[in-house]
């Protein structure tokens, strides 16, 4: 029954509108693990605050030194977890568990672009991203609206990241649902000649790195991101 | 803190090198035509439904591991090839425009998975 007093008290809003099922699924059994002694709470900090520190700058620069270096890019191609020593990326040895964690498998793999052939990398089933290399995934990486679509509608999805290609140009989806993580190399773009490794590693962007972007000259991962004002503002 | 047998097998080799060499020959080999089977799977799977009873190639043979559907069981006991296959996006979706007939769609499924074509 509504009381007169706070008729018109507006309650504060909730920090979160509502945690999922997954997150309460995610929560029961990292204090299951613990209570079981599997780890400790300090282990699970530790883990988390690394992986937080994780980013997709090793692979720009993995990317960087293929198109400077053909036998580099070779050794991408042939053997991804050694190329990978050489931009400070142990896949095999580091946290958390130093054997890659089920959703980090040892496995990476470099989708190599050339002018008539594009790839972009989804994972239809969950989220499976080459953590080590590229830190966490964006969050539009793991609706189900880009998973979905991107298998079957590949070109619509792209063009909704501004990413419109000829028909000439095959586009490969690459479906990461077992143990392999795939990283993107696009072709370098024009306007570039004569970069240092530096200057080139700066426009391979995280979006370049799953498909859904090409790098271009003009554009640096860390520009200031346009404001577009509202036609309409409200009020008016 | 004990580790469980998983970590001990794969720490320091990671996994899936820690099951090189325990699936035996491959039956199957780069260029050969695979048809992807239908099979039933109990509670767990990583095989798409949209795969299925499709047609591809083998484009690589990538790693030895045990197939998930065991996997998430914690049996590790019969390790199977994992092959790279390569279909046409064409023959997976009825609808997919003609136009772009040449895009393509790459995905990995375990030996069990697949039949000659």
């Amino acid at each position: 029954m509504s009381n007169s007093h706070d008729h018109d008290h507006r309650p504060p809003a909730p920090m979160v509108d509502e945690v999922s099922d997954f997150e309460v699924l995610e929560v029961a059994v990292r204090e299951l693990c613990i209570e079981k002694g599997l780890f400790t709470q300090d282990d699970h900090n530790e883990w988390t605050e690394y992986m937080h520190t994780l980013g997709p700058l090793p692979a720009s620069r993995l990317v960087a030194k293929a198109w400077l270096d053909e036998d580099y890019k070779q050794l991408c191609i042939d053997d991804p977890v050694k190329a990978s020593l050489d931009v400070g990326i142990d896949w095999i040895n580091t946290m958390p568990t130093k054997f890659g964690t089920p959703s980090d498998y040892c496995n990476p793999r470099i989708l190599v672009d050339t002018p008539t052939l594009k790839h972009v990398v989804v994972c239809t089933l969950c989220s499976c991203y080459p953590r080590p290399i590229l830190g966490q995934s964006p969050e539009w990486y793991r609706t189900p609206n880009y998973r979905r679509r991107l298998v079957r509608w590949p070109r619509q999805v792209l063009s909704e990241f501004g990413l419109q290609l000829p028909e000439d140009v095959e586009i490969r989806v690459a479906d990461s649902n077992q143990k392999t993580r795939y990283v993107v190399m696009p072709i370098r773009p024009e306007g570039t000649e004569g970069w240092s490794e530096d200057q080139l590693a700066e426009i391979v962007t995280r979006d370049c790195l799953i498909g859904v972007a090409m790098p271009r000259a003009d554009r640096k991962a860390d520009d200031k991101r346009p404001i577009h004002r509202a036609v309409h503002p409200f009020g008016h | 803190m004990s580790s469980n047998h998983h970590a001990e097998k794969a720490t320091g080799i990671g996994d899936p090198q820690c099951f090189k060499g325990e699936a035996g020959d491959p039956k199957f080999n780069v260029g050969d035509r695979v048809r992807i089977r239908n099979l039933p799977d109990i509670f767990y799977t990583r095989s798409q439904m949209y795969l299925r009873e499709a047609e591809a190639v083998v484009v690589k043979l990538v790693y030895e591991s045990p197939p998930a559907e065991d996997e998430a069981w914690d049996n590790t006991d019969s390790p199977e090839w994992f092959y790279s296959l390569l279909f046409k996006q064409a023959d997976l979706w009825p609808d997919y425009p003609t136009k772009f007939a040449g895009d393509t769609l790459e995905t990995e499924l375990s030996e069990r998975w697949l039949e000659s074509v």
